[in-house]
């Protein structure tokens, strides 16, 4: 006979032997000797003893007994009247047992059909916490390549924001360097008449003798207006060397600014830095808006000068165009050893509290459209922050604006 | 189904399935009452006190082959209350056939459909191919007021290939008759996986009979 894996369902036919197990033995014995007389014995269907004696006593009767409706199993005793009784007996004990067996393994297995289910939707629950986390991670790299496409726009518009000043101070410096030029040209204009007046003069003076050819020199001087002639002259050409000066001035301004926006650190000195912007700033001021500056002595700090000029740059710009008509631009400068203040006022228009809560906001902007990128002052917050500082505004209608950047000193570097 | 074949002992598992107090139990009872001693054993009730959560009824039937095979048949019922699917789905388990017992009142037409729809999906989770499961749908309540008319539920149900029955239980009209067609539509598959047949002659016929053939009046005179 071969081993089968034990059959565990509650719905599988139960062995008498097995029935029998749910009792003491003892007991069992005890009782059936009681009942039935000293050799009372019960034997499985084939004869096989399973209580009692090993073997018959003299007089011994059988009688079988029943589970569900098949015979399984015998009694054997001398008493003969007392085993139909005593069948009964056991068979009500066997179907007790059997109840009971029933009972606990149709539970085990309710339990755990339950148990089963409860382990589907588990899995199932897990299957979809599983999607939603790739989801989620696929949303991650999404966004992150959302962020990096958004950064890229971004510093691209603040090239174009830069270039866009840039392009405002090319104008402004161009015509700064157009006015000497035009009123250089027409003095060597005039000075180059000068000269033929003079050539006249010098003809006259070589190709005539005698007396009366003094007479004839004097009328030509005369003439050709000598004495207003040597008058004008050195004005004329002082002139131009003050306008050729101007514009050597607004070059080297230039020269300067430029190697400013080389990238990088170094450690400078902000009140030079914020004379250079104001040189090239210059031209915007023109006669209407006086510059005002308070320098405080400042240590040194290490920074990205070109893009603080560009701060600047912004900041006075933006200060210049906020007055309408006459006005001042005021610049200060402190340090209390830690951190550097600079302040940058206007006596300006101001802001009313819905512009300068955006005013930092990207493409916020209240210049027509195209005449601004609308990242000016956000760019200068995001500059100020990478050096470690704080950029603040305070701004009353009609009475101006100022910009307070605070940067530590000691903050890199 | 248990098949022994050292023991010379089958056991056919076969189960009465359908919603709360459709007439499940009063089934088995009236087998037990119609069928003769020698072929059954007691009604056993699992019944834990104070809820019915391992409730179910257990028939015990058999009949031996000419060739010494007994047959045993062991007829359950389920719990019908919605919130005891654990022990219905260890009652189904292992089944080789099932009768729907349905009430006929139109007041349970949902309860109906719910349970066997129920029916239907338990099968799958307990692993029995449910379009080959042997099943017989027996209306029963038959002789109460207010139900469904025969013509109205073989309608119903013509769209699907089981087999209806109806039945009163508590009168014993369709019962046996609901059981024997249950039988005739088991055996061919335990026929095909025993030889029934051929090895044991038992026919479809002698299958059957564990039921007795007595009819209705027969069996209620006994």
């Amino acid at each position: 006979m071969h081993e089968q894996p034990q059959n565990l369902y509650y719905d599988r036919e139960h062995s008498l032997h097995e029935l029998l197990k749910e009792f003491d033995r003892v007991r069992l014995e005890q009782v059936l000797q009681g009942l039935l007389g000293e050799g009372a014995r019960l034997l499985d269907v084939d004869g096989t003893v399973l209580l009692g004696p090993a073997h018959t006593s003299g007089g011994a009767q059988r009688l079988s007994f029943r589970l569900d409706f098949e015979p399984i199993g015998y009694l054997e005793g001398a008493r003969v009247e007392a085993l139909p009784a005593a069948v009964a007996c056991v068979e009500m004990l066997l179907g007790a047992a059997m109840r009971y067996l029933m009972a606990s393994a149709v539970h085990m297995e309710a339990v755990q059909a339950d148990f089963t289910e409860l382990q589907e939707k588990n899995t199932a629950l897990q299957a979809s916490e599983a999607r939603y986390k790739a989801l989620a991670e696929s949303l991650e790299i999404r966004v992150h390549e959302q962020v990096e496409t958004i950064e890229r726009a971004q510093r691209q518009l603040y090239q174009a924001e830069k270039l866009a000043s840039v392009g405002q101070l090319a104008a402004g410096v161009a015509h700064e360097i157009n006015n000497p030029l035009g009123f250089v040209k027409s003095n060597l204009n005039s000075a180059n008449a000068y000269l033929t007046s003079l050539q006249r003069l010098g003809e006259l003076a070589r190709g005539q003798q005698g007396e009366w050819q003094g007479e004839r020199l004097v009328a030509a001087w005369e003439d050709e207006q000598m004495d207003a002639l040597l008058e004008d002259f050195p004005v004329l050409l002082n002139e131009s060397i003050e306008g050729i000066e101007r514009v050597a001035k607004i070059v080297a301004a230039l020269k300067d600014f430029s190697s400013i926006d080389r990238a990088g650190e170094s450690c400078i000195d902000l009140n030079a830095l914020l004379d250079s912007t104001c040189r090239m700033a210059a031209s915007e001021f023109g006669s209407r808006v006086q510059l005002v500056t308070d320098y405080g002595a400042l240590p040194k700090l290490s920074c990205h000068p070109g893009r603080l000029a560009q701060v600047f740059m912004n900041l006075l710009l933006n200060a210049v165009q906020a007055i309408p008509g006459d006005g001042a631009v005021r610049i200060e400068t402190r340090s209390d050893g830690t951190d550097i203040e600079v302040r940058i006022g206007d006596t300006g228009r101001g802001m009313s509290e819905a512009v300068l809560a955006r005013v930092f906001d990207p493409f916020f902007t209240t210049h027509d459209v195209g005449a601004g990128t609308g990242l000016g002052l956000t760019v200068a917050r995001d500059v100020v922050r990478a050096h470690g500082g704080r950029i603040a505004v305070d701004s009353q209608p009609g009475v101006g604006t100022t910009f307070t950047i605070t940067i530590p000193v000691s903050s890199h570097g | 189904m248990e098949y022994d074949e050292d023991k010379q002992r089958l056991t056919v598992k076969l189960v009465y399935y359908g919603p709360a107090l459709s007439g499940k139990t009063t089934n088995l009872m009236r087998l037990h009452d119609f069928i003769v001693p020698e072929r059954r054993g007691e009604i056993m009730t699992l019944e834990t006190k104070n809820d019915r959560t391992l409730f179910f009824d257990l028939l015990p039937l058999g009949f031996t082959a000419p060739s010494g095979l007994l047959v045993k048949f062991k007829l359950f019922t389920v719990p019908g209350q919605v919130a005891h699917d654990g022990t219905r789905k260890a009652v189904l388990s292992r089944t080789d056939g099932v009768v729907f017992v349905a009430d006929s009142q139109r007041s349970q037409g949902i309860n109906n459909g719910a349970s066997f729809e129920n029916l239907a999906e338990n099968a799958g989770r307990v692993g029995l191919d449910f379009e080959r499961l042997p099943l017989v749908v027996q209306f029963n309540k038959r002789d109460v007021a207010e139900i469904y008319s025969e013509a109205e539920l073989r309608e119903r149900w013509s769209a699907t290939p089981w087999p209806l029955t109806f039945a009163s239980a508590l009168v014993g009209t369709g019962v046996l008759e609901t059981f024997r067609l249950l039988l005739q539509r088991a055996y061919p598959v335990l026929d095909s996986a025993c030889a029934l047949g051929a090895r044991h002659g038992v026919s479809v016929e002698t299958f059957v009979g564990v039921a007795g053939t007595d009819s209705l009046e027969q069996a209620l005179s006994r």
